[in-house]
């Protein structure tokens, strides 16, 4: 392996591998812009310039390649290459190159969304000048151009790193972008005709270093230090994306993914990422409420479980041996081990059955057919699972009681078949309905119990490769919207039997005991990228 | 005072100089022939190799080494480009031979062809040439009637095409890999390299570029040998060279001479002297990007040393001359105009420098420079130099510094005095 000085570091590297890849990973930082580990070497913001000894000018660290060269080539018998990222001449490459982005970038940054995790504010603060020497008026060129639905361009921010246009080029595929028009009047384009609307396509908001792309959903929201942050999972496919919920005042503001090699690189979809617009349009119950005739009467955790018994005390019977309980993809492996002691104590003994919910095909990158994100945590559990073709339908038809927690059949369900479901849920004696929103299957229910949301709780979620992956509690719900393994036990102990522990590590141990290759890990091995199931096996 | 040379413009002004019959009644084709039947591609090669061949685009690359960069035998489809995209200000000596001499060209690339073992050759002209297109089209299909392109040249078994494509007139697009983007249908703006085009050029494949003077002289190394060849011009740039030259001289031109004369007889031998016998102010001796010249440094022999010992270059050899009515700020503006029109945008020195020195060189022309002006247009230009991903940046650095370095005390004068300071300055260019 090439051995390589970079400034006062000495350290070997592997044939081939670039100067700026070998010094970030040494902890030593080379400024760069165009320059992204998931897309294709472009070489042209020119920040990461250095001085590479031997070579008659600065070379772009970004493309220059380390190699082993004969003993006679050595620097000083010793070095295959030497490196110095911040002698006076790279400075003056910095600040030079620095000074020329600046000179037509509007400083709108007071109303930036960018602004607070802006490369091109980091580096004029670490490596620019306090003031600039260009007096003359900036170029003005297009400010708000919807290059798709979901993103707006501002040209005049852009600083052409072409990172957009190569992610659309190398990782989608659909080449929507180009750079048109020529120098100081170059800037990003779509194709005529063309819309920048791929399913991926907000991942260039991400990636762009500047304020230049921003999203349509979170534009003009909130400044971004203000944002409380969560490491979680993506709810929406069974990928599970690793993601992070960005929330202010007990509102979710945007999905953004975090960068896992085991699962997602750099990416996520753009339908889970606007999983932020779909919350704010749900309707939600946030009280448990027992049906009256032809309304609902809602109740506190306080009382709610005295009137929970008066009604479902006649069907007690029905339960045990007559129910079907649908449970779902969307319950952490924690809540469904809940569930399994709620069927042992109530409903004879059979687990609940996990329901399939799919749409479209899986795609190359990272989209999923089925849309739940633990659909593999609970066929590791042991719960059976319904076979594609089986509905909600199937499995209520003939049954007296159904407790349904976070699915949705009859919302879910095609037009076409919309009437058939709800006939099965209407023949029905009593149905329960736990989920995070009031869905169109809960306006069908006798009792409703409102769940924590997804980003409302901790828990543990298994992708289908089987990673198993942490969501964390990004806001915290009201008082009586709660994880399901937090109902459990106040609904065994308002029908007197015994209740398990309540706490989150209880249910989290629980789950290691079912799955002996977790064992001995403790919830923090589990961050920040998950621990792949069959690795922990070998 | 030197001959001027009949070898690249042995044809110049002979009647029906474009056609295969007039090319092949002066001899044309018979060293392809003669080559086809007689020679190894290697011997080719080697012979071009050893005339020391100066590319004449510009950089002055020695073309027989290039050849040599590409992978030999015919394992991998392997392409030459012909670079016709000849947009240099000051520069018109191609146009001058595809337009007279089309068949000289298609000799030299064909002959290029047989020593690379490449499948064919690309020419990319100028979109703005567009009768001199027709000319060469014509030429290329009267070369494959007579059977001197295709499959099976001639019986020797060598099969060599020979395809036209017309840029859309940048600049930019004479930048080898430019061009090279641009003939692939893309947006023409350079590679980063490496990977160069010797391993991948054109569509991927190992491909070459020249210039069409540089294929234009294969004939002649071919037919009478490197030693022949070496006998003409100076001994770091062998061979005769067109001298296009422009600007305030009484007789406005191209020029065959051998390399090295000194720029004083090519002014005032050649082309007669200074328009209205006023006193001489400055050069551009290789094309405006090269660094500019003043009066009293005009005894510089005109090849790629002499030039580069003066502080300047001879790349296109190209040469702009400027009498006393010149305001050097203005020239200048005018080429800070054109590099940051024609600067592609995709790196960031290039793209922001160019549109910077135009803005900053047009505020002192139009009387309202300010103090350190000067020094900003040289650190600006430092900040381009050598630092973007293809020479561009470079060919606007270089006049920019030169003309301020060269001519300070114009450049202050128009500052402190705000307005142009130069007596006889009809307010005209020699350039543009």
């Amino acid at each position: 392996m090439p051995l390589i000085k970079i400034d006062d570091k000495e350290f070997e590297v592997p044939e081939g591998e670039t100067v700026l890849r070998a010094a970030l990973n040494h902890g030593i930082h080379i400024p760069y812009y165009c320059y992204h580990p998931s897309l294709s070497i472009a070489g042209q913001c020119r920040m990461c310039l250095v001085e590479v000894k031997g070579a008659p000018k600065l070379l772009t660290a970004c493309s220059t390649r380390i190699g082993t060269v004969p003993d006679e080539r050595k620097i000083d018998g010793r070095w295959d290459m030497v490196v110095e990222t911040a002698n006076e001449k790279v400075r003056k490459a910095q600040k030079g190159v620095l000074e020329f982005l600046l000179l037509n970038h509007p400083l709108d940054c007071p109303i930036c969304d960018q602004a607070g995790e802006c490369q091109l504010q980091e580096y004029a603060y670490s490596y620019g000048n306090a003031s600039s020497r260009f007096d003359f008026d900036k170029l003005e060129s297009p400010k708000r151009v919807d290059l798709g639905p979901n993103i707006v361009y501002d040209s005049e921010r852009c600083i052409k790193c072409t990172r957009c246009i190569r992610f659309c080029r190398e990782i989608t595929g659909t080449q929507e972008l180009t750079l048109v028009n020529r120098g100081a009047h170059a800037r990003v384009g779509v194709f005529p005709g063309r819309v920048l609307d791929n399913p991926y396509a907000m991942n260039t908001v991400d990636i762009c270093p500047v304020g230049a792309l921003t999203s349509r959903s979170f534009r003009f929201k909130e400044r971004v230090w203000f944002l409380s942050s969560a490491n979680s999972v993506c709810p929406e496919c069974s990928r599970g994306c690793s993601i992070r919920f960005d929330t202010y005042k007990g509102e979710v503001l945007r999905l953004v993914p975090r960068d896992n090699p085991n699962v997602n690189g750099p990416w996520m979809c753009d339908h889970g990422r606007l999983l932020s617009d779909r919350l704010k349009q749900r309707s939600l119950l946030d009280r448990p409420a027992v049906r009256e005739g032809e309304t609902w009467r809602h109740y506190t955790h306080e009382s709610f479980w005295d009137a929970f018994r008066n009604k479902t005390s006649p069907f007690a019977e029905a339960m045990a041996s007559d129910a079907a309980v649908i449970l779902s993809g969307r319950m952490t492996c924690e809540e469904l081990l809940a569930s399994k002691a709620l069927t042992d104590g109530l409903f004879g003994g059979m687990p609940g059955t996990m329901v399939r919910v799919e749409s479209g095909e899986d795609d190359a990158l990272l989209k999923r057919r089925d849309r739940r994100p633990n659909i593999k945590g609970a066929e590791l559990l042991g719960f059976p699972i319904a076979d594609s073709g089986t509905s909600a339908f199937d499995l209520l038809a003939g049954r007296k009681a159904a407790l349904i927690v976070r699915e949705d059949p009859l919302g879910d369900a095609r037009e076409n078949e919309k009437s058939k479901v709800k006939v099965a849920l209407s023949g029905l004696d009593l149905l329960i309905v736990a989920d995070e929103a009031f869905t169109e299957t809960a306006e069908q229910a006798d009792i409703f119990i409102p769940l924590a949301a997804w980003h409302e709780m901790e828990g543990t979620t298994v992708n289908f490769q089987g990673v198993v992956q942490k969501t964390a509690r990004a806001l915290v719900p009201p008082a009586n919207r709660r994880t399901f393994w937090e109902i459990v036990p106040l609904w065994l102990e308002s029908c007197g039997i015994e209740p398990p522990d309540v706490s989150y590590k209880y249910w989290f141990e629980r789950f290691k005991d079912n799955v002996q290759a977790l064992e001995g890990l403790q919830v923090r091995d589990l961050l920040p990228h998950g621990v792949r199931l069959e690795e922990v096996a070998s | 005072m030197a001959e001027t040379l009949k070898i690249l413009t042995k044809n110049m002004g002979a009647a029906n100089s474009t056609s295969l019959d007039a090319y092949m009644a002066s001899g044309g084709y018979e060293t392809l022939i003669d080559t086809l039947h007689k020679k190894s591609p290697d011997q080719v090669l080697e012979e071009v190799k050893k005339a020391d061949l100066k590319g004449r685009g510009g950089a002055g690359f020695p073309a027989g080494i290039k050849w040599s960069f590409l992978p030999k035998g015919k394992e991998r489809v392997k392409y030459l480009v012909c670079n016709a995209d000849e947009s240099e200000p000051g520069t018109f000596k191609d146009r001058l031979l595809m337009e007279n001499d089309p068949h000289q060209i298609l000799e030299g690339i064909i002959l290029a062809g047989f020593a690379t073992q490449a499948a064919g050759c690309f020419i990319y002209i100028r979109g703005e040439m567009y009768h001199v297109h027709k000319t060469l089209a014509r030429a290329i299909e009267q070369a494959y009637a007579k059977g001197f392109l295709g499959e099976n040249i001639l019986g020797s078994g060598m099969d060599f095409h020979i395809w036209l494509a017309r840029g859309a007139g940048a600049y930019i697009c004479g930048e080898e890999t430019a061009l090279m983007e641009s003939l692939e249908g893309k947006r023409g703006q350079p590679r980063l390299k490496p990977p160069f085009p010797a391993g991948y050029g054109v569509y991927g494949q190992p491909s070459n570029i020249n210039n069409v003077e540089t294929y234009a002289n294969v004939p002649h190394i071919v037919k009478n040998g490197a030693d022949w060849y070496k006998t003409i011009g100076s001994e770091n740039t062998p061979g005769p060279r067109l001298f296009g030259i422009s600007g305030h001289v009484k007789r406005p031109g191209v020029y065959e001479l051998p390399a090295g004369i000194p720029l004083r007889e090519l002014i005032y031998d050649h082309a007669g002297g200074i328009l209205g016998d006023r006193p001489l102010k400055a050069v551009i001796p290789g094309g405006s990007s090269v660094p500019v010249l003043r009066a009293d440094q005009i005894d510089v022999p005109m090849d790629l040393e002499g030039l580069k010992a003066e502080g300047s270059m001879l790349g296109s050899a190209g040469v702009i001359v400027m009498n006393d009515s010149v305001c050097m700020v203005r020239a200048l503006k005018n080429l800070m105009e054109f590099y940051s029109h024609e600067s592609c945008g995709q790196c960031t020195p290039c793209r922001e420098g160019t549109h910077w020195l135009k803005l900053i060189v047009s505020r002192i022309e139009a009387g309202e420079g300010r103090d350190g002006d000067c020094d900003l247009i040289l650190d600006v230009a430092d900040n381009i130099s050598f630092k973007t991903i293809c020479p561009l940046g470079d060919a606007a650095a270089m006049p920019a510094t030169s003309f301020v370095k060269q001519f300070r005390d114009e450049f202050e004068a128009h500052i402190r005095e705000h307005r142009c300071t130069v007596p006889a300055s009809r307010q005209t260019t020699a350039i543009g």
